[in-house]
């Protein structure tokens, strides 16, 4: 529908402004999917790109070191014999390096571009993305469209992983009380897997959690749904995990965090019996103990950091008041009182024998 | 030579037609850059409050509307002005009427060109919306009258498009906190400014009043017609605030575009394409009521009492679209002109919806008394 439109439009040349006719035939251009940005020597930018993205030919990595994010778009034209287009860009991987130094002229350059979607997924890549990918893509052709599937599975579909894109980061930017998180990506020799989630104060990367700690904040922030929550020390895995969260303001001093968690008990791998009762209610205690140390940890670390990715400024914002501002809130936050509190529901086991396992003894 | 029958009236129009041109043309390019203007969550109130005093206004205008003068058009106002005054006024009127033109359709032309043909020349839009605004112009008061209902109805189907934005993950409460002002700037008052311009149109309808049935119940049309503005004001500002956000709202332009561009349809990934060709229906009908109310002040002013013909309609279309061309040359594609410009329309907007009522109804009861 688009190609139409744009061929129809090229024919009407004395329509167009004359040093503005664009030629968007589709064997003339490659309409990119990705950027990654890593830091080059000497404060310059290594960008790079995939192409072709679409046609048959044999798929190569292009990267340039330049100064200016749109210089590298302008490189691979003169590099390249198809002009390089970003209508179609869906992902932006942006190496920790660059991400610690500011996303903002990054964000900016994306905002200003009107070609540019506001649902282009933001992602923090820790590790050489280049190098992963030259060597990957003999072996996965799709690879760049695949970890777009993978963002866009899991945006739609809630539970795993944190997926950010430039329309949410920027409004966190541009707001007092929401500061900005993103997943982070690293690279393990030839695999590609989520890490976790990275926080920001203002546009630098500050810091970023993992496992138990990432799967906090998805409960808490991001999703308030985890598909599987493994509990290692506990030997349990709970699946299905819904979260209630409760925040409460006690005035500007003290933050008091409910948090009741629905769920089932997917597996077990401790000693005890899992039939009994008091056993669940035993490994049900636990949890709760282990999840409310953790939570506070990472609260911890938060206000360490000085970063309030779980948005609890938001709790200051009244109807009939005057908005804070953020040096203010900050100042609160950080030398605030936390209080966690679980309460886990889990419905009963299912599918097994709840009275004892003797028959199968015999 | 054949007739131009561009002022005709065979029948009398039902007041429901009031309905769908009076809220047409109160929803018209200001309110694609309203919320980038109004900014704060309390500025909510103050579209209903405004929506108040347009209602006082309407009931003026409604006066006006039952009054036996208005049946007469024009020479009802000869009566209650005298011809040099009703000239002299015809005349200050077209300029209003140029500028209120000029600042839709450049409006409107931009959004064309930043977002769907930013490869075309400007002139050249400018040239196939006025084209097509003269086409359904041409076709007389009447038609164009009925082309109100495509107006409407081809444009009151987008608010469904908002309703996402109302629901999580995006809608958060405390994006509309706080809700009272905590203090009053200059861009406020140019808010409420800009609100009270986008409620004006009914200024230019009254002048349609021949047109219409004489009873009692154009208030009860006027007053549905500024109801479903005011609703479609708040509601999309709230959307639009649920979106961005108040501290990002302001460095956005036009945030109902890029808010429709957010959305994804399976089918279809630029639905803003759909929705800006859309509002092409609706600006024409707008530019084409404002080109013949054009015309007949020309002629008014000019004191011809003959047949309307082709020729002066054609004339004064290209007249038009001249001063469109120069007008956006000079004046739009410089920022801070255009600014000027478009706070020049503000006021002059208010200040036609505020006063032309007033006046008229003055000169009613000064005619009543004598």
């Amino acid at each position: 529908m688009m190609i139409c439109l744009v061929l129809f439009l090229g024919g009407c040349s004395p329509f167009m402004e004359s040093h503005l006719t664009e030629n968007n035939l589709i064997e003339e251009i490659a309409p990119v999917i990705f950027w990654s940005v890593n830091k080059g020597e000497e404060g310059k930018l290594k960008v790079s790109t995939l192409v072709p993205p679409l046609t048959d030919e044999k798929k190569r990595l292009n990267t340039l070191e330049v100064d200016l994010l749109k210089q590298g778009e302008k490189g691979f034209n003169l590099t390249y014999y198809r002009e390089v287009k970003t209508g179609q860009l869906r992902m932006m991987l942006i190496n920790e390096e660059v991400a610690k130094d500011g996303l903002l002229p990054v964000i900016t350059t994306l905002l200003v571009d009107t070609d540019v979607s506001q649902r282009l997924y933001l992602v923090i890549v820790k590790g050489d993305f280049e190098e992963y990918m030259s060597k990957q893509i003999e072996k996965q052709e799709n690879l760049d469209y695949f970890i777009y599937r993978m963002l866009k599975h899991y945006e739609d579909d809630k539970g795993e992983i944190t997926v950010i894109n430039l329309h949410q980061f920027k409004n966190y930017l541009y707001s007092p009380f929401l500061d900005p998180l993103l997943p982070v990506f690293k690279i393990e020799e030839d695999k590609f897997m989520y890490e976790g989630t990275a926080f920001f104060n203002d546009d630098k990367f500050v810091a970023n959690v993992n496992g138990i700690e990432d799967n906090i904040v998805q409960l808490l922030a991001t999703n308030n749904y985890l598909d599987l929550l493994p509990l290692p020390e506990q030997s349990v895995t709970l699946g299905h995990v819904q979260a209630n969260v409760d925040t409460k303001l006690n005035d500007l001093s003290s933050i008091s965090i409910k948090v009741k968690l629905n769920g089932s008990i997917d597996e077990y791998r401790g000693d005890k019996d899992i039939h009994d009762y008091s056993t669940i209610k035993e490994i049900n205690k636990e949890a709760k103990v282990y999840l409310e140390k953790k939570t506070k940890e990472v609260l911890k670390q938060f206000q360490e950091w000085k970063v309030d990715p779980l948005h609890f400024g938001t709790l200051t914002l009244k109807p009939f008041e005057k908005k804070m501002d953020h040096e203010e809130w900050m100042k609160h936050w950080e030398d605030m009182e936390i209080d966690v509190e679980y309460e886990l529901e889990f419905e009963p086991l299912t599918n097994i024998d709840t009275n004892d396992g003797d028959h199968l003894t015999h | 030579m054949k007739t131009f029958p561009l002022f005709n009236k065979s029948s009398a129009f039902d007041g429901i037609y009031l309905v769908f041109m009076l809220s047409r043309l109160q929803m018209l390019y200001y309110m694609l850059i309203m919320p980038t203007i109004l900014v704060d969550p309390y500025m909510i109130w103050v579209i209903i409050l405004v929506g108040a005093v347009s209602q006082l206004i309407l009931i003026m205008i409604s006066k006006w509307f039952s009054s036996e003068f208005a049946a007469k058009g024009y020479l009802g106002f000869v009566e209650l002005f005298g011809e040099r005054t009703v000239r002299i006024l015809a005349f200050l009127g077209l300029g209003l009427i140029l500028l209120k033109l000029s600042v839709h359709l450049l409006g409107y032309v931009e959004i064309v060109h930043q977002f769907i043909f930013f490869s075309m020349k400007p002139s050249w839009l400018i040239f196939f919306v006025l084209l097509i605004s003269c086409y359904i112009a041409s076709k007389g008061v009447e038609n164009t009258i009925r082309y109100s209902v495509i107006a409407f109805l081809c444009t009151i189907w987008m608010l469904f498009l908002f309703i996402p934005f109302y629901t999580p993950p995006i809608a958060f409460l405390h994006d509309l906190y706080p809700l009272i002002p905590t203090e009053w700037s200059g861009q406020s008052w140019r808010g409420l400014l800009l609100i009270m311009a986008s409620f004006s149109g009914a200024e230019y309808v009254l002048f349609l009043s021949p047109w219409f049935k004489r009873d009692k119940k154009t208030v009860k049309y006027f007053s549905v017609a500024n109801g479903i503005t005011i609703f479609e004001y708040v509601f999309l500002f709230i959307a639009s605030l649920l979106f961005y956000g108040a501290n990002y709202l302001s460095k956005s332009s036009y945030p109902l575009v890029n808010m429709v561009r957010y959305l994804q349809s399976p089918l279809f990934e630029r639905i803003d394409m759909i929705v800006i060709a859309m509002f092409l229906i609706h600006f024409s009908f707008a530019i084409g009521l404002l080109l013949l109310l054009l015309y007949g002040g020309v002629r008014i002013a000019g004191g011809n009492q003959n047949q309307p013909t082709r020729i002066g309609f054609a004339a004064c279309a290209i007249v038009v679209f001249i001063t469109m061309i120069i007008m956006n040359e000079l004046l739009w594609k410089d920022h801070s002109r255009q600014t000027k410009l478009i706070d020049l329309q503000m006021w002059i907007g208010a200040a036609t919806y505020l006063l032309v009522p007033v006046v008229l109804l003055a000169a009613l009861k000064r005619k009543g008394r004598t």
